[in-house]
């Protein structure tokens, strides 16, 4: 009687534990590493009205589509432009830290008379397949008003992945 | 007897000797380019806000554009961490993107350099560093702190 009450008692206590477990992922899973790499589609909203750069220069607010890929410690990206001409793709890299992501691009200037600049994107993974954040733009125009000395302009922008890609 | 040049002769024969000279070294042309290896010196504050400054020497291997406006770069420090990079050029203007290779949990950045190829293609000196840190500040209109740095470039090939 008294080995019958002990299976017992350890068999319920054994599937209170199953059951704990089975109904929770574990916490390997639940911090699995964020990657932005594959395809996703960006698009970008003023903050605040502004519209352009406190220099006048706007790169308006297109849908992007941008990839992204991880070989080894190289973290590369590219904006697919397409719409614009069959090798316009600007060149960009990226880094995730936690939940957040830094991602750096070059800005295309076919017109070398033109202003130039660079993008550096700040933002943060909603989900695996969805990202915020904000985009600034450091244009190669000289500005005293602000830290850098360069024209700098800030927008936003939300991301979703490209179906599966990755 | 000393007999004097005609300074129209002189001048075309300078002209012809420089025209010579480019074309026994096309490397003369072609020295602006960025492409190839170099090491660079980055001077930039250690931290945001912060006075302190650090001399990063990173080794950068250049690719070649290939017709593009754009090309890739990647970059080495002396801990042996290699990131990637972007850069694009116009005359001796270059501007090379990155984002530091950081040891862990520092605040990071990333680096934009803006300079210009010199010295027959050999030398980029008191470049311009702009560094923005993942850092947060509402009052700068970069939305996070921004630093400030300097860099010098010397080819290596």
């Amino acid at each position: 009687m008294r080995i019958s009450v002990r299976f017992l008692a350890l068999g319920s206590i054994a599937c209170c534990v199953i059951s704990t477990s089975i109904g929770k992922p574990t916490e390997v899973t639940a911090q699995t590493e964020r990657t932005l790499a594959g395809e996703w589609i960006v698009r970008s909203s003023p903050i605040d009205g502004k519209m352009a750069s406190p220099k006048g220069i706007t790169l308006g607010f297109p849908e992007r589509d941008m990839v992204f890929e991880q070989q080894g410690d190289l973290r590369t990206g590219v904006v697919l432009r397409e719409d614009v001409g069959q090798n316009v793709k600007p060149l960009g890299v990226w880094r995730v830290m936690g939940d957040d992501f830094s991602t750096t691009f070059q800005l295309w200037c076919p017109d070398t008379n033109g202003p130039c600049g660079s993008i550096v994107m700040r933002g943060t993974f909603v989900r695996d397949d969805r990202i915020s954040g904000t985009m600034t733009a450091f244009f190669d125009q000289e500005d005293t008003s602000t830290p850098t000395g360069f024209d700098t302009w800030t927008f936003s922008f939300v991301g979703n992945r490209v179906g599966g890609s990755q | 007897m000393i007999r004097s040049i005609h300074p129209r002769k002189l001048l075309a024969s300078l002209l012809i000797a420089i025209a010579v000279g480019f074309l026994l070294e096309p490397s003369v042309l072609a020295a602006a380019k960025l492409e190839g290896q170099w090491t660079l010196a980055i001077t930039i504050p250690d931290a945001p806000n912060s006075a302190t400054t650090l001399t990063l020497t990173l080794n950068m291997d250049v690719s070649p554009r290939d017709g593009s406006l754009h090309g890739r770069v990647t970059m080495t420090d002396q801990a042996g961490r290699t990131v990637s990079g972007a850069w694009r050029q116009v005359g001796k203007s270059v501007s090379i993107a990155f984002e530091l290779p950081c040891p862990g949990d520092v605040p990071c950045a990333s680096v934009i350099l803006l300079g210009k190829v010199k010295g027959g293609g050999f030398v980029i000196k008191k470049g311009t560093v702009i560094v923005m840190w993942d850092t947060a500040n509402n009052k700068n209109p970069a939305l996070f702190d921004t630093s400030n740095g300097s860099f010098r470039g010397d080819r290596l090939q």
